[in-house]
């Protein structure tokens, strides 16, 4: 059984729709954890969710930075557990510094809520296992999702296979118009040097099944069970 | 020690900044000739420490810790001793 934890901040609202697309996976047991006094111990992975955690005051995510659960999430992550910060939790994650690179307001400065498309760029996080250059849809709802980077820091990114998600049009095509938000290189998700963090700004929870409209989110979310089974790279286990 | 800090939050340089953006053609439909808009924030604090060290220290601290992203944006400040009661 894999355990999952999933951290709820004030403000957090896509925790219920990850509790649900969670208990479609099997060997996943998931519980919310109140981030005052989320204890990690004895869980697989992490989940950040989307909201707008302490109203998106100051910076999206950079109050929620600070908080116990935010914290004990870097021991978490340090220790090689799996972390997946979607949309707020993306931002969040950016914050602390577990993800390199920023979230900003989105190009156009439109609040965009659409369905998009993104290529798995790399299957070497335990999220992505296996869907290496499969072009997932899903939805997005955010106003901050433009990720930024200094030259270097996007250069090394890309060099290591850092990009998880990019930005495409259906056939793959990572093209301006497919780009929702003014992401730096389309970039819609990426990971850690060490990998096993990963945040991307679509919503694979509000995707996991058809009666939503798509199941590409269950193919991320699938991951959970077997990576941790012994499926996964070696790294992982 | 009572202080006054008013720290200035902008957008680093080479970060495009959207609002500044609409906000400048706003401003240019007003007719006036803008060339450039950068916006961001302004956060004046007030706090206690032992001394202008210590409190230019702890503006160190909330500037880098939280007010300002330093992948993004750059933060200035004021410090000022609060004016007694």
């Amino acid at each position: 059984m894999t355990r999952v934890a999933i951290l709820r901040y004030p403000g957090t609202w896509s925790e219920r729709d990850f509790e649900h697309a969670l208990s479609l996976v099997p060997g996943v047991e998931c519980h919310t954890l109140w981030h005052e006094d989320a204890d990690l111990a004895g869980y697989d992975a992490a989940i950040v969710p989307g909201g707008f955690t302490y109203g998106d005051y100051v910076r999206a995510g950079a109050i929620a930075k600070l908080s116990p659960a935010t914290r004990a999430l870097r021991r978490f992550a340090e220790a090689g557990k799996l972390v997946l910060g979607s949309c707020n939790g993306f931002q969040i994650l950016c914050e602390a510094g577990l993800l390199p690179g920023a979230l900003v307001r989105n190009g156009g400065l439109e609040f965009r809520c659409d369905w998009v498309h993104m290529r798995v760029e790399s299957d070497a996080t335990p999220w992505t296992t296996g869907l290496r250059g499969a072009i997932l849809r899903m939805p997005i709802a955010h106003g901050e999702g433009c990720w930024v980077a200094d030259d270097q820091t996007l250069a090394d990114v890309e060099a290591r296979g850092q990009v998880v998600f990019r930005y495409t049009d259906e056939r793959g095509g990572a093209t301006p118009a497919a780009n929702p938000n003014g992401s730096l290189a389309n970039i819609a998700g990426v990971c850690n040097e060490g990998r096993n963090v990963v945040g991307l700004m679509p919503h694979p929870e509000r995707c996991s099944e058809a009666l939503l409209g798509g199941t590409d989110g269950y193919r991320v979310l699938a991951n959970l069970a077997p990576a941790l089974a012994g499926t996964a790279p070696a790294i992982y286990r | 020690m009572t202080f006054v800090a008013t720290i200035r939050v902008l957008p680093k340089s080479e970060v495009r900044d959207p609002q500044g953006e609409a906000v400048r053609g706003a401003l240019r439909s007003l007719g006036l000739s803008v060339s450039e808009v950068r916006t961001g924030k302004e956060i004046v604090v007030t706090f206690e420490a032992t001394d202008e060290k210590a409190a230019r220290e702890a503006v160190r601290v909330m500037g880098t810790e939280l007010l300002a992203n330093p992948v993004i944006e750059d933060y200035a400040y004021e410090l000022k001793e609060a004016a007694p009661a």
